[in-house]
């Protein structure tokens, strides 16, 4: 079995030079014209990010729907979103795009927010280094998980699926060099659902699915 | 005196402290000089104070430098800082030829450490015009606003945009602030240190001294709000919030704060603030000097409530404070406090005094959710405002900027 690299990262959060939107309009506008780096950080990046731990949605358009343009109902249809079941960024953009259409049609009057509660585009760069720490045999891999980083965790659980062409977990990639014998433990960290999930708690949802590594099948 | 890196690792777990090191390890040796106008008074000193020791813990030749002015400089100066967070005001062609002569002082100081280093990193206004004063500069140079930058009144940010274009980047706190500029501007909230002398855990006994020197009631509920005594705090509606709980409950209220160097205005507000006491007995007003950490640390361990009614804030270091001393925050809705105070989770947002007064009164009818609402508002400065994640974003921008790449994924 080859060795399992242990990537670390960190986010490093910049302006878009999009201009901010002040109604839903404009946000529709922005997200059609803006580019992938943005829209992957307002649905993708949000774990990284200095904000609160238990919002109502993981999605920042979400987020703003129902705080700033009390916009309820789209905040629940966009904030179902799962980006991580989109093949690719515009098929997410263009779903993004849809309900958003669907909901000016319904409304008479297209929802402002206040001057200062603008929606602000940004982006991100993911700086990643190398920690020099290899992983070994499977059985090594929850006891590593649980002295790794978040910047660990996200980029081999989450970033991850946007990096593999399969849209697979880094550690579910690499258990599936040894073939079935894992196949237990890989249906386990499928099962994972990520909507409500901090870092932490993800890191605790991985050591109960990597549980028993010793008896594989 | 800051605390080195592995002290942290108590309170935020080894595989932080791992992570900061191994960033530090990819820049190991690089030169790095922050310059500010204050080395005492203010957030921005205090930050400086722990980043530079921290840096070079972790391997970087960091310094801090601090540039002098006149009276009448610091007047200049906080005149633009006012103007940045919106203030109408008036600097003449003198005024600005004063700011440039100051910075042409410092500059002749300063330059063969700031053209040698491989990272500049210009903090606020008052230094901003150093970069072009240093034509022979060899590093990346970066300009750091730590203020509410999200309305600036259009003159002195047009006077202060042709010095800031020139930087390599610029950092903000958060994205509201930013300003149209030709280079890539990064959003960096700043943070505190859990183990200064501000924010380390301190014995009951401490504690006890600190109430009884200022003879505050240990049987009444007290509301506490530290800062400058600055307008945009906004001291005196903290006063007036006071005095509508105060006909229904009865509470104390401190107003602690000192001065900072840069800062001349502070005299004019402490009488304004005088004034508005009245006199009560039961307000204190407190004039703390620049070193009073621990007391300012014990009062707000005191705390029932922690206040902070600015009507203007860059990021407002007293709201992290109280929470990491879980305490519930009631905030001006301005700034980076919205980054903080989540409504009915970490505190409450306010916009008036009679929506502090309300708030107030909610928490002294709720007292089960005073802890409840603390506890919240601890874990969460925890996970993202203390000085690790802080000092691990300076890091990240370092080898971002200095890799010249600005994609999706950098590998390094």
């Amino acid at each position: 079995m080859t060795l399992f690299v242990i990537q670390d990262c960190s986010l490093l959060i910049r302006t878009s030079g999009l201009l901010p939107a002040a109604d839903l309009r404009e946000l529709r506008d922005r997200i059609a014209a803006c580019g992938g780096n943005v829209l992957f950080h307002h649905f993708f990046e949000t774990p990284l990010r200095p904000t609160f731990d238990n919002p109502d949605y993981r999605n920042d358009f979400a987020v703003w729907a129902k705080l700033y343009l009390d916009d309820r109902v789209l905040a629940e249809r966009l904030g179902i979103l799962d980006p991580y079941s989109y093949l690719s960024l515009d098929e997410l953009r263009n779903m993004v795009l849809g309900l958003i259409d669907e909901r000016l049609k319904e409304l008479t009057l297209v929802p402002r927010a206040r001057p200062g509660d603008e929606f602000f585009f940004q982006e991100a760069t993911t700086v990643v280094f190398d920690t020099g720490e290899r992983i070994r045999h499977p059985r090594e891999l929850a006891p590593a998980i649980r002295g790794m980083t978040n910047g660990s965790i996200y980029y081999h659980f989450l970033e991850a699926r946007r990096r593999s062409p399969a849209g697979k977990d880094d550690f579910s990639s690499w258990l599936m060099g040894d073939g079935k014998k894992y196949e237990r433990h890989i249906h386990a960290l499928a099962s994972i659902d990520l909507f409500f999930h901090s870092l932490a708690h993800l890191r605790a949802d991985l050591l109960r699915a990597l549980s028993n590594m010793e008896s594989p099948g | 005196m800051s605390a080195p890196i592995a002290a942290y690792e108590g309170i935020l777990g080894s595989s932080v402290v791992t992570q900061l090191r191994r960033l530090g390890g990819k820049l190991r040796g690089i030169r790095v000089v922050h310059v500010n106008s204050t080395r005492e008074g203010g957030g921005v000193a205090e930050i400086l104070d722990w980043m530079t020791f921290l840096m070079r813990d972790l391997g970087l030749d960091a310094s801090w430098e601090v540039i002098h002015g006149t009276q009448r400089f610091f007047e200049i100066t906080k005149a633009i800082h006012n103007g940045l967070q919106g203030k109408s005001v008036t600097l003449s062609k003198k005024d600005w030829r004063i700011y440039q002569d100051v910075n042409e002082q410092n500059a002749e100081r300063l330059r063969a450490s700031l053209e040698a280093a491989d990272i500049v990193v210009i903090h606020d206004p008052q230094p901003a015009c150093l970069l072009k004063l240093c034509p022979n500069r060899k590093g990346k140079w970066i300009w750091r606003g730590h203020i509410d930058f999200s309305r600036p009144f259009g003159p002195v940010w047009k006077m202060i945009r042709s010095y800031v274009e020139k930087y390599d980047a610029s950092i903000f706190s958060m994205s509201e602030f930013a300003q149209p500029l030709p280079h890539p501007q990064f959003l960096i909230p700043p943070s505190i240190d859990p183990l200064s002398e501000k924010n380390r855990d301190i014995d009951p006994a401490e504690l006890e001294t600190v109430r009884a020197e200022y003879r505050l009631d240990p049987e009444r509920p007290l509301l506490v709000q530290v800062s400058r005594f600055d307008r945009f705090k906004d001291p005196v509606g903290v006063i007036r919030a006071y005095r509508m709980v105060r006909k229904v409950a009865p509470v104390q209220l401190v107003l602690a704060g000192g001065g900072a160097t840069d800062d001349p205005e502070g005299k004019a507000v402490v009488e304004e603030v005088m004034e508005e006491a009245d006199r009560d007995p039961d307000i204190h007003v407190l004039l703390l000097p620049p070193d009073a950490h621990k007391t300012i640390n014990a009062l707000q361990r005191l705390a029932d409530i922690v206040l902070q009614k600015s009507t203007r804030e860059g990021f407002g270091l007293t709201v992290t404070e109280g929470m990491w001393k879980g305490k519930p925050v009631i905030g001006g809705d301005v700034g980076g406090i919205r980054l903080q105070v989540v409504n009915h989770h970490t505190g409450f947002l306010v916009n008036t005094p009679e929506g502090a007064a309300h708030r107030i009164r909610y928490f002294l009818h709720h007292r089960n959710r005073i802890k409840e609402m603390g506890e919240v508002a601890r874990e969460f400065v925890r996970e993202n405002f203390l000085l690790t994640r802080h000092l691990r974003d300076y890091l990240t921008l370092f080898l971002t900027i200095r890799s010249g790449r600005n994609g999706r994924i950098l590998y390094v």
